[in-house]
């Protein structure tokens, strides 16, 4: 099957070499990285699962299929990766003591663009952006995914369900409920 | 539109997950949820640039996130390549191993010598035994008497002979 991976990057020979995996790696590492960082709004531990997400990509490189993009197939890795770190009870443990993710939730706030905004948009648009993370933070992590997957990464519905190994119809109801709380959120602010 | 029209607001958001063709007709008749719509599209845009822009790391960070990448990938290879050689070379040592120890001279325990005088000794009293039936003397058919004799002891007194055949007669 590695040959389903390397049609699908648009090499031609048997065996895929080391140099063109590391080309798959600068390619996805940015959005891969960024689905990870969302989902765990953790930087360490993104950093760590990218890693990881690339390396059993490499090792399982035989079971790609080419039913989807190269890009699909790393982010279900990293999905699925995400999924069993959020099972492992150290992990929450810690991040419940430390206060990881109320600081995620800052952060991303303070990054809303502002170029031409008056100092009142900005801060509607802080206000705006802090309700929707809340929102996502009431999500499962199921929903999450879609959710980030839909508004931030602009991924078609199928191509959410092939990277999350779900029905179409699963996904158009993991939206719908994420946006139903987005939108609760959303109305409390006004 | 009001909040407490809460029959549009599926129809909201089946139209800002946008798979709804029925919802986009109902929004673009309906001012209210036009407005709802474009309220939540906005916010959701800001939350991804924000999150887009949260997660740009500089040039350095991943070239660093790529080396480190590479490197756990050639070590999970030297692992396997090690494991891939390490074991056929353990089979084969483990082969020889056993096919060194399958030519060596074996040691046999020495098995006791079978009881050849035995058996024809009990032959030859078998042989005495008919003989002493044939010629029907009494003597000859006491077994100790035969044991004895086969063991040279001298013949028995005749006297005691009699008295024995008596005993047996009784």
């Amino acid at each position: 099957m590695e040959t389903a991976l390397r049609t699908a990057l648009g090499a031609a020979t048997q065996n895929i070499t080391a140099e063109e995996f590391d080309a798959i790696v600068l390619r996805h590492q940015r959005r891969v990285h960024r689905f990870l960082l969302m989902l765990l709004r953790d930087p360490e531990e993104a950093d760590n699962l990218t890693q990881e997400c690339f390396l059993r990509a490499y090792l399982n490189r035989t079971s790609f299929r080419g039913e989807s993009s190269p890009e699909t197939w790393l982010l279900r890795i990293a999905a699925n990766l995400a999924r069993d770190h959020a099972r492992s009870r150290k992990a929450g443990f810690w991040k419940r003591l430390l206060g990881l993710g109320d600081d995620a939730d800052d952060g991303v706030a303070a990054q809303v663009p502002s170029d031409d905004a008056s100092p009142e948009q900005a801060l509607l648009a802080r206000e705006n952006v802090r309700a929707v993370w809340n929102a996502a933070n009431q999500l499962s992590q199921q929903q999450r995914a879609v959710f980030l997957l839909r508004f931030v990464e602009e991924m078609e519905l199928s191509e959410i369900a092939s990277a999350l190994d779900l029905q179409v119809g699963s996904v158009k109801t993991h939206l719908f409920r994420a946006l139903q709380t987005v939108r609760g959120k959303l109305r409390n602010l006004r | 539109m009001n909040s407490n029209n809460n029959t549009h607001d599926p129809l909201v958001e089946r139209a800002l997950a946008g798979f709804d063709l029925a919802a986009e007709h109902h929004i673009a008749e309906c001012q209210p949820c036009q407005a709802e719509r474009d309220q939540v599209e906005n916010a959701l845009r800001q939350f991804a640039a924000a999150n887009r822009e949260y997660a740009q790391r500089p040039e350095d960070f991943w070239e660093l996130q790529a080396a480190r990448i590479r490197a756990a990938r050639h070590e999970s290879e030297s692992k396997s390549r090690l494991t891939t050689t390490l074991i056929p070379s353990l089979v084969v040592l483990l082969l020889a191993a056993f096919a060194i120890l399958g030519r060596a001279p074996r040691i046999h325990p020495v098995q006791p010598a079978a009881p050849v005088a035995q058996v024809d000794s009990d032959h030859e009293l078998l042989l005495e035994v008919e003989r002493a039936i044939h010629s029907d003397t009494p003597r000859a058919l006491e077994p100790a008497t035969l044991v004895d004799e086969s063991d040279g002891n001298p013949p028995l007194d005749p006297a005691l002979q009699n008295k024995e055949t008596r005993s047996h007669e009784n």
